[in-house]
């Protein structure tokens, strides 16, 4: 098979990818390695859940064995099982020490069927930070290189939010924001009056106004998005870029094959294209094109350009520099406060909100006010009233408890802080020396810590997170101040990241490899900083750049 | 299953329990070849006996009004499918607080909710719980409970089979859908209602059944 472009995976970036360069006009070849998933064919979307074996919870039993990480996603459930990765099925690899929850959904639009959704900009307070404190090696770009890309996906992709005029979190081209509760609006007030912060409404992917030319609906309020949405109001592959690359009549889409390596040539220090797995028969097969993308999720791209080695490239492709696998991250996160707020408890809410809310970064960015930490962290979280799951923790029984439950119960707001990474040399990835899944493919392994800095900056959102709360009347219940285990943001990303120098970076600014001219990775590899915002948005712009950027080079006869 | 035929429980045929699919399709009338479930161990097969008295039980912790109770929907047959199942942590290792509970232990260290109850309840009722009247099986019943929360220290057995008793009964049709409201599809989302004595929960805002 001869393609001018092939894109190695379906999910969020990798779907940009295939837009773009089909909307180019490149005949391109989508190769992604799970099941094929029809928009409009979710199985378990409409399903009530007294039709659902466990009601919707799920066998636990089941998910103990076969998905002890993937269970730990809190979008994991009865229903949604099939849009995650069965774990016993698809290994990796920790180094001694090491705790590392990697949270994936091989299928066709990978994680876009799954994603949070949160759709932020970076500032040049993110971009700027390696420089600025020494950590890392600088980016390549700033906020004015991406912004006209951030317009162009936000415009596609639908991100509803509110403009809040904050350099940290600059605004974008937004749908109309989904509404704050009475809770959530109250306590906006009071970060704004007594601290001057700002709490808004999360800048989310579901869209408040359809987008009928694309057949894409408005947000139900449904907020059971990782099902699949039929109504295609949250963006994902399926709904929103696979259907504008297919209706170029450019793209051809291979399913249920793993690309275990790209062939190099190293007399033209090129690649030439993909060699991959059948996944149903083990049977292997290859496909050439003049440019090659690499969108299969932070992780598997390094692990790809790994296994990639050969005589020319002993230590990986793109790798003569030795930083290939170096500097991963993910957002070191924890619950930092959980407040009752008995006051609202004559108001309520109707229909459930896809979104919280976000606290925005307010440290480290002008004045550097960290306690021990040189970063930024933000807070997600929201208000909600019980329901019927409190009467789990309660005593009671009989007709008080059922009907204490027939009616919305405690307001309780949480906000979950989310820190800065700090890039860091020892936290890397690298192919198990042993190990191999059921391909004979090396597994990946993973080595990863949190440090100090990170340590530093949830001590300091606990407290912060607690004095907020309570201006704000709330009654503080608890609060953690250490990071979760590494991947549980599910922000994992870097490991070839973009720099100015080919010696110290795997990617120049257009996220091209400084070593091969014809291989763009444009997923969270890419990174070189983490900053305390959901990083999938970032993603897909820098696609969309580097997918003009690598025609412009075509046409040009550069590569 | 490689079970020990000797082991088959009484009144619940060992086949009928391979993979609990028939318990499944009892509780919640689905068809049991749809199902395809995690195999369990015979033993966790219940007696007849047991599944009366676990659905008197979810009745007594939810009961009939003017809307069906927890044992009407089923919801004690749910509790013991989901109890067997690990739901609620019911099946990891459990550290009985009293000594003479240990006989209640699996192999696997999780302890068999059922049966303890059963045997609580017995005990508490100086006989056959299930033959006192409705009222002492209430108070009965609602010291175990009140006990169970009194203290965030002592880890009792009672708790994942209420809570499960809770899900049983609000993810049914009757307690999802009747005693409260179900919404599918909201269509919209109203911020910042008066919360009126009309206004009932919805059961489907699933946010709320993890956070709230």
């Amino acid at each position: 098979m001869q393609f001018d472009a092939i894109v190695v995976g379906s999910g969020i970036t990798g779907g940009w990818a295939a837009k773009e360069l089909t909307e180019a006009g490149l005949k391109v070849l989508m190769i992604e390695r799970g099941r094929p998933i029809v928009h409009g064919e979710y199985e378990t979307e409409m399903k009530d859940p007294w039709d659902m074996p466990f009601r919707g919870l799920g066998d636990a039993a089941l998910f103990a064995r076969e998905y002890p990480v993937q269970m730990l996603n809190r979008h994991f459930t009865e229903y949604t099982q099939g849009h995650f990765v069965n774990d016993l099925e698809n290994p990796y690899a920790t180094a001694p020490g090491t705790a590392f929850n990697w949270l994936r959904s091989y299928q066709l639009g990978g994680r876009s069927l799954t994603w949070g959704r949160q759709s932020y900009r970076w500032s040049d307070y993110d971009f700027g930070a390696n420089k600025r404190d020494g950590h890392g090696t600088d980016w390549p770009i700033r906020y004015a290189d991406l912004a006209p890309w951030y317009d162009k996906v936000e415009e596609f992709i639908g991100v509803s939010g509110a403009a809040e005029g904050l350099p940290q979190l600059p605004d974008g081209r937004f749908q109309p924001p989904m509404a704050l509760n009475a809770v959530e609006q109250h306590v906006r007030r009071t970060l704004a009056e007594k601290f001057g912060r700002c709490l808004t409404i999360g800048r989310t992917a579901n869209l408040t106004v359809a987008k009928p030319d694309e057949g894409r609906s408005a947000c139900q309020n449904r907020s059971i998005c990782a099902r699949g949405c039929s109504f295609g109001a949250y963006f994902s592959t399926q709904s929103s870029t696979l259907p504008a690359a297919q209706a170029t009549g450019n793209l051809t889409v291979v399913t249920d094959a793993v690309v275990e390596a790209l062939d190099f040539d190293p007399r033209t220090r090129r690649v030439t294209g993909v060699r991959y797995v059948n996944t149903a028969n083990g049977t292997r097969a290859s496909a050439t094109a003049r440019l090659v993308f690499l969108n299969a999720g932070a992780f598997n791209s390094v692990h790809l350009l790994l296994n990639s080695r050969c005589e020319a490239a002993p230590h990986g492709l793109a790798n003569s520099s030795g930083v290939l696998g170096t500097q991963i991250m993910d957002h070191a996160s924890t619950l930092s406060a959980i407040a009752l707020f008995p006051q609202f408890s004559a108001r309520t809410s109707f229909g459930n909100r896809p979104t919280g809310v976000v606290v925005a970064r307010y440290r480290n960015m002008d004045t550097m006010d960290g306690a021990g930490h040189t970063r930024g962290f933000s807070f997600q979280g929201g208000a909600v009233q019980a329901n019927w799951g409190a009467g789990k923790r309660e005593a009671g029984i009989g007709t008080d408890l059922k009907d204490r439950l027939r009616h919305p119960g405690m307001w309780r707001m949480v906000l979950v802080g989310f820190a800065d990474c700090i890039p860091r040399d020892s936290n890397r990835l690298d192919l198990d020396p042993v190990r191999t899944d059921r391909f004979g493919i090396p597994q990946l392994r993973i080595q990863f810590a949190f440090g100090k800095e990170e340590e530093a900056a949830l001590a300091q959102a606990k407290a912060d997170a607690a004095e907020m709360l309570g201006a704000a009347g709330g009654t503080v219940i608890m609060g953690m101040d250490r990071p979760g285990t590494g991947g549980m943001a599910i922000h994992e990303m870097g490991g070839a990241r973009m720099g100015h120098d080919p010696k110290t970076s795997v990617l120049n600014k257009w996220s091209q490899a400084h070593d091969i001219p014809n291989l763009f990775v444009t997923d969270g590899a890419q990174m070189a900083s983490s900053a305390c915002q959901n990083p999938s948005l970032t993603y897909m712009a820098l696609t969309a750049r580097a997918c003009d950027a690598a025609v412009r080079m075509l046409r040009e006869g550069a590569i | 299953m490689q079970g020990d035929r000797k082991a088959e429980p009484r009144g619940w045929q060992r086949r009928d329990f391979l993979g609990a699919a028939a318990l499944v399709a009892l509780a919640l009338g689905v068809p049991a070849a749809a199902v395809s479930l995690t195999r369990l161990d015979p033993a966790d097969a219940p007696t007849d006996r047991q599944r009366a008295l676990l659905r008197e039980v979810a009745q007594l912790v939810i009961p009939r009004t003017a809307t069906p109770g927890a044992g009407d929907v089923g919801a004690g047959d749910f509790a013991i499918v989901a109890l067997a199942h690990g739901l609620e942590g019911a099946r990891r290792p459990f550290t009985p607080s009293d000594p003479a509970d240990a006989r209640f232990l699996r192999n696997d260290g999780s302890i068999r909710h059922v049966a303890w109850l059963e045997k609580t309840l017995d005990t508490a009722a100086g006989g056959d719980f299930l033959a006192r009247p409705v009222a002492e099986r209430h108070a009965l019943l609602s010291a175990l409970d009140a006990a169970a929360f009194a203290s965030r220290a002592a880890q009792s057995p009672w708790r994942p089979v209420k809570a499960l008793i809770l899900a049983g009964y609000y993810t049914s049709e009757p307690g999802g859908a009747q005693e409260l409201r179900y919404e599918p599809v909201p269509g919209r989302f109203d911020p910042d209602l008066p919360l009126t004595p009309d206004f009932r929960a919805i059961s489907n805002d699933w946010t709320a059944v993890d956070f709230g």
